[in-house]
């Protein structure tokens, strides 16, 4: 065995399999939750919209299916579970990824923000919120989370995006009812661009 | 059929330090899997066609991201992200064909995560190989695109041999064109390969896209200041402008002397299962004018022999084009 | 001057759009919920002799196993929730394993084994018609209804499968654009005299074309979850429709469906698959009552390819004259519609269309919808019409252009009018204004401007393009049902379904019209069951805003009249006496004799009999019965079925106009410019139409220009099962500055003036976008949807393109 691979180095980066997963939060799970080897790695804390929210978490486990099914954070879509949509979009660390294709223990020590993290502390509407309102831009609403991350993004690092720009940056997310026009307008909206 | 997506249960290491990717991936070799961005790596997963012992994933290990300038051009770690490279200015300043072929990857939330490292070291694409059926590739006997009625309208033009996959990188052909070199790792030291080493074709190995071998870990590419400012042209034809691999793409470097062109190199991608190189087309253009009339001239033998299946003619008309346009441009 | 329609207003739902709040089926959590998964089949065509779960069921962590011997067994070609005698098509379910998470039960999926029998299979209609070819079912490949056809979406009944070949010269002759003579057809009917109009004409063009099909793949799959609680069934659904999903899913579950409790707050885009119950809700429901659990079955992206229902495709033929006037005198049509594996095709609908879009003078057309084993066909938005739309409005430019007229001038001398005919019948329309249609278009969009501008730009080369989209747009004869509250506020019960379109909040605007109400003092009352929703259509076939603005309507109506009645037992003379007005009921002589609408609905709770609902009309629908029974006594309650006069069909139909600029060294193109002009009548909510405009127009793309199945004809295997493959247009795919408007003369036989026009907004933007191509190409035509980057590059190439042999899921 290499030498230089101690016990120390490992310990924070190695997370032992197990048979069945527990749950954090779904007691319809409780009936089956036992400890798997090694399950003590498995008990991580993820820094979710603001909070840290101790969670078990199966290691190969993506970051969607823990906000969904760990923490009922169910804000957040799986159209596709590929990375082929983008309802699944959330920041890590304010950039847009696919929630779907991460994995969760993969964003330890990062910051989480799903969509319910967007509102303002107040329960306000971002900004980004409230112009997809005036625009009436979802349709079925599926992919609106996902394009409602992708624009606070946008905006994030560029406060008053081009048409192209915005298009762009929102591409990333799909939406099957073709509302793309009403969301740019959204964009625009909130940047002030458009009142 | 059998349709599966949640990720099966496996064991997961996550290294902070190369020493230990590389210890692990020597224990591990065959039955391991490093995975860096994870945006290949999970389909297979999800739709349990490819298994694993354990995953390594390397996204901890700070030495493999970023971009630094080194005595002959810059190094790029294998785990920096393809919207890292194409934002970065080194890049955009002197190799601004990585930056463009980069920038049009997939869509913005795949290239925030997805890394150069995997871009290049990517299966390929062929839907019958995907599905998990049991094809040369695969470790069968024989090919289901390469038939009269194969659906094989993405498949691959040239050097075929049993398996008619094609390379679905849109960075691969970037950095063959400026030369790049690629820094591999293993517990038994390191060792350095061109960019056109680095891809291999069915016929030298059918069940891999690169030289890699077990136990091994691409840690770096570095970009050469022979190719730094060249005249570049990058462009990508798809079906859809976000997500969809290449139909053909074209990367191109020309480095010119009063619109002279002294030396090129001009790749195309999707279209075999490497990037491939025109270089008689390279070859003839050489002391001529960057021009339109010289694209012309030359541009019907950069398909010069392409073999077209049943359904992927349209390749070789689109790569000719690509060709002509970038000697043009 | 109205209150509300014709107004912007924000429905209720958006904000919880916006924030993650709304909940879809899959975001429903029971406590003892259990995870079903599916095992859907590898084969695309035989039987399961025998299961083998064994190994499967021994694993913890798993509960129970569901097959089709839970299940009555349903006779081809139904389509069965589980697959057994009858495997048809590549990823058909089979059985349902559920287990305590997710990942257990795809694991115990693995471990069963199947013992399959196989048989022959087909992927392509004209494969089947062919002498010796294989059909989808042994007893045959085509459906033959014995019959007549239901309503878009709803299931076939009444039909057999027989087999049918076509001798090999009807073959050769379609593919090479010729009359099939001597294939045998289902589906026939002609008016006038075309050979004679054919004999007499100026131009006749003759061509072969052929539409693929491909998924609706709405972004919700269509996930469900069931609890049984008192004999009752709890089912979060996701659903286009509401109330009429009711009858159909209590049948699947075996129950009266006053013991089902239908709950589907938000529903993740339909598009015509989710219009009523559909086979898989019969697994969720069924095996949850088995196990005495919840379970939820989460169906994902590759299986709701699978079992999501797909468009049909076309193998057609046409022939079309027109006289020196520009006057289309003549069309002769031939389509065989690819069934899939189950479903009817939608031939007569794409020949709906061209009676609408030129109003020929003589006409015939020939149909027959052959199976396949690939995934089942359902309505997919504007089914039949918006395929027709995008191969015939180059061939109509072809007509236009033989005879030297403007392609714009063309369609108008043809456009349908108040007068005009639809379909087969040639049966009335309600109204309609489609010459203003395309004079605003022409305007809006500067046709004439755009003609004259130079078309080449080194390799680039423009092109402009019209087309016209249409389907009926609206039914009539259901219930309406309000309640004034004795808070005073109007409750607008709505069986609507809310699949995206925001027409479930639009039409209940009428009732707000009707009785005054500011917005803010209404409450839209929807999405469960057991919150007393009246009878609704199906939200499929652009229906909703002409039929549910009635029935609110008439529903208003009553509540008006029985606030007057109310207020005239209160404070004398007769109901006549009496007006409504800032939300009071007040006699139009002494004002201040007056009764507030909050007053009105106490009064009518001691009343009682009809006013609080415990009396009902005696022609409403059972489903409304039941819900005024269950809001009786708490209110003032309207409630009426639609039995407004008038006939015909309301159409709904756009003009598109497109501009594009195409490079011929690549075959891309880029959409520069893009108007949509709607004759619906009355725009009953601004914002939502131009929305409507829009998304209508990406659908357009996606037909036109990307979306296919591609089948594997060797093995029956789809290679196009994920989003990716299926390419939906995306962000950068299409334009974003749609310039939408419309004619907005009122409909005379809706209250509001309103009509839907849903579905044909894809089939505007489809035939102006294949009309552009075409343009650019010096009217080339492809006679094929979508025309892809490859078909142009081979055009361009000189190379023969693969769609000339009419394949409809191949390349």
């Amino acid at each position: 065995m290499n030498p230089q691979l101690t016990r120390r180095r490992f310990i924070k980066g190695v997370i032992f399999s197990g048979a069945a997963a527990s749950t954090g939060a779904g007691v319809y799970l409780a009936a089956n939750a036992q400890p798997g080897s090694g399950g003590a790695e498995r008990l991580i804390t993820l820094n979710i919209n603001g909070r840290n929210r101790p969670v078990d978490v199966m290691p190969s486990e993506t970051l969607a299916y823990t906000l969904r099914y760990k923490l009922d954070l169910t804000g957040t879509k799986i159209g596709c579970n590929r990375g082929e949509c983008g309802a699944c979009s959330v920041l890590i660390n304010g950039v847009p990824n696919y929630s779907c294709s991460v994995l969760t223990h993969n964003v330890k020590g990062k910051a989480v923000t799903s969509i319910e993290g967007i509102k303002g502390s107040d329960g306000s509407l971002h900004p980004i919120q409230a112009a997809f309102v005036t625009e009436n831009a979802p349709q079925c609403g599926f992919c609106t989370p996902g394009q409602v991350i992708s624009a606070v993004a946008l905006l994030n690092n560029n406060p008053r995006p081009t048409k192209a720009e915005a298009a762009r940056a929102m591409s990333g997310n799909l939406c099957r009812c073709g509302a793309y026009e009403h969301y740019i307008n959204g964009v625009l909206r909130a940047s002030g661009q458009i009142a | 059929m059998p349709s599966h997506d949640v990720m099966p249960n496996m064991e997961l290491f996550q290294p902070t330090q190369v020493e230990d990717a590389l210890s692990l991936a020597d224990r591990f070799a065959e039955r391991g899997w490093l995975v860096g961005g994870g945006q290949d790596t999970y389909g297979w997963l999800k739709d349990r066609t490819k298994t694993t012992e354990a995953l390594i994933d390397l996204s901890a290990i700070s030495s493999l991201r970023g971009i630094k300038e080194t005595e002959d051009g810059l190094e790029i770690g294998a785990l920096t992200t393809l919207s890292e490279i194409g934002g970065d200015l080194k890049i955009q300043r002197s190799y601004s064909l990585l930056s463009k072929a980069a920038e049009v990857v997939a869509s913005p939330q795949i290239r925030n995560i997805g890394t150069i490292g995997g871009n290049i070291s990517q299966d390929v694409r062929c839907w019958y190989y995907r599905r998990g059926l049991s094809c040369y590739r695969a470790g069968g006997n024989l090919c289901y695109a390469d038939t009269p009625e194969g659906m094989n309208r993405e498949h691959a033009l040239f050097e075929t041999s049993r398996c008619v996959a094609a390379s679905a990188s849109d960075t691969a052909p970037a950095l063959v064109a400026l030369n790049a070199t690629m820094v591999i790792k293993s517990t038994q030291g390191e060792r350095m390969l061109s960019a056109e080493d680095y891809f291999v074709g069915p016929s030298i190995d059918i069940q891999n896209t690169t030289a890699l071998r077990p136990g091994e870990v691409l840690t770096a590419v570095r970009l050469p200041t022979d190719w730094a400012n060249a005249s570049f042209y990058y462009e990508k034809v798809s079906d859809r402008n976000v997500w969809d691999f290449s139909l053909v793409n074209v990367a191109a470097a020309f480095k010119l002397d009063n619109e002279i062109i002294q030396d090129s190199r001009i790749v195309c991608g999707a279209v075999q299962c490497t990037p491939r190189r025109i270089v008689n087309v390279e070859n003839a253009i050489r002391g001529q004018v960057k021009s339109q009339k010289t694209a012309d001239l030359v541009s019907d033998s950069a398909t010069a022999g392409a073999k077209a299946l049943a359904h992927n003619g349209f390749k070789v008309p689109l790569m000719r084009n690509l060709v002509k346009r970038a000697i043009a441009a | 001057m109205s209150m509300h329609i014709g107004f912007d207003f924000t429905p209720p739902d958006v904000p919880g759009k916006v924030t993650g709040e709304i909940k879809y089926a899959e975001d429903y959590k029971k406590e003892g919920m259990v995870f079903a998964r599916l095992l859907t089949s590898p084969l695309p065509s035989g039987r399961v002799a025998g299961i083998d779960a064994t190994e499967a069921l021994r694993m913890d962590g798993v509960v129970g196993i569901f097959t089709a011997d839970d299940l009555p067994p349903v006779p081809p070609p139904g389509n069965p929730s589980l697959a057994s005698n009858y495997v048809t098509y590549v990823g058909q379910p089979i059985l349902a394993i559920a287990a305590v998470t997710e990942e257990i039960a795809e694991s115990a999926i693995q471990k069963v084994k199947i013992d399959f029998e196989r048989r022959p299979f087909v992927v392509d209609p004209l494969t089947s018609l062919a002498p010796g070819g294989h059909n989808a079912y042994p007893e045959g490949n085509v459906l033959v209804r014995t019959t007549e056809e239901g309503p878009e979406g709803s299931p076939i009944r009444g039909a057999e499968i027989r087999d049918v070949k076509w001798p090999q010269t009807a073959i050769d002759a379609l593919k090479s654009g010729k009359e099939p003579i001597g294939g045998e057809f289902t589906t026939e009917w002609s008016f006038g005299n075309i050979d004679e109009a054919f004999s007499n004409a100026e131009v006749v063009v003759e061509e072969p074309f052929v539409t693929m099909g491909y998924p609706h793949h709405s972004l919700e799959a269509r996930t469900s979850m069931a609890y049984w609680e008192n004999g009752k069934c709890y089912f979060h659904g996701s659903s286009q429709s509401q109330s009429a999903n009711n009858n159909g899913l209590a049948r699947l579950l075996n129950i009266d469906p006053a013991d089902l409790v239908f709950i589907n707050e938000a529903t993740g885009g339909g598009f015509g698959s989710k219009i009523g119950a559909y086979p898989i809700m019969a697994v969720s429901g069924n095996f949850s009552r088995v196990l005495n659990r919840p379970v939820q079955l989460r169906i994902t992206r590759e299986q709701e390819f699978y079992i999501g229902s797909a468009r049909s495709g076309m193998q057609g033929w046409i022939k079309m004259a027109a006289n020196a006037n520009g006057k289309v005198t003549a069309v002769d049509l031939v389509i065989v519609n690819d069934g899939g594996a189950t479903g009817g095709g939608s031939g007569n609908s794409s020949a709906q269309h061209v009676t609408v879009a030129y109003q020929p003078e003589n006409m015939r057309y020939r149909g027959i919808s052959v199976y396949t084993n690939t995934t089942p066909r359902g309505a997919q938005r504007g089914p039949g019409q918006n395929e027709m739309a995008a191969v015939l409005a180059p061939l109509a430019d072809k007509v236009a252009n033989q005879l030297g007229i403007d392609r714009v001038a063309f369609r108008r001398i043809n456009a349908i009018d108040s007068d005009g005919f639809q379909g087969g019948s040639q049966g009335p329309v309600t109204s309609a204004f489609v010459k203003e249609a395309l004079d605003q278009g022409m305007r809006t969009f500067g046709w004439k401007e755009k003609l004259e501008q130079p078309k080449e730009n080194g390799s680039k080369v423009r092109g402009v393009g019209v087309g016209i989209g249409y389907h009926g747009a609206g039914g009539r004869g259901y219930d309406g049902l309000v309640r004034i509250g004795v808070d005073g506020k109007l409750y607008i019960h709505s069986g609507v379904g809310n699949l995206g379109t925001y027409s479930y909040a639009g039409t209940c605007r009428a009732a707000a019209e009707v009785l005054k109400m500011p917005w803010n003092h209404c409450e839209i009352i929807r999405g469960r069951t057991d919150r007393h929703l009246p009878h609704s259509s199906g939200q499929g076939g652009s229906n909703t805003i002409f039929t549910h603005t009635r029935t609110n309507w008439v529903a208003a109506q009553d509540a008006v009249s029985k606030l007057k009645e109310i207020a005239s037992s209160e404070h004398g003379g007769t109901a006549e006496d009496y007006e409504i007005g800032e939300e009071r009921v007040f006699n139009l002589r002494d004002p201040s004799k007056n009764l507030t609408y909050a007053q009105a609905a106490s009064k009518a709770i001691e009343l009682g009999g009809k006013f609080s609902g415990e009396v009902a009309p005696a022609d409403i629908n059972p489903i409304t019965q039941r819900a005024v029974e269950g809001l009786a006594g708490t209110g003032l309650i309207g409630v009426a079925k639609d039995n407004l006069p008038g006939q015909g069909q309301p159409p709904g139909v756009l003009v598109g106009f497109c501009e594009i600029e195409l490079d011929r060294d690549t075959g891309k193109y880029q959409i520069l410019d893009y108007t949509a002009i709607a004759d619906c009548g009355t725009v009953v909510h601004p914002k939502n139409f131009e929305n409507a405009m829009r998304g209508g127009a990406v659908w357009g793309v996606g037909l036109a220009a990307l979306e296919r199945h591609v089948y594997d004809p060797q093995n029956g295997l789809p290679a196009n099962t994920g989003l990716y493959q299926a390419k939906p247009p995306t962000y950068l795919d299409v334009n974003l500055d749609t310039q939408a408007g419309a004619v907005n003369i009122p409909d005379p036989q809706n209250p509001t003036g309103g009509r839907g026009i849903g579905e044909p907004t894809q089939g505007a933007s489809a035939a102006a976008l294949a009309s552009a191509i075409s343009d650019a190409l010096d009217g080339h035509l492809f006679n094929s949807a979508p025309t892809t980057t490859d078909m142009i590059i081979n055009h361009l190439a000189g190379n023969e393109y693969s769609t000339k042999s009419l394949k409809t899921n191949t390349f």
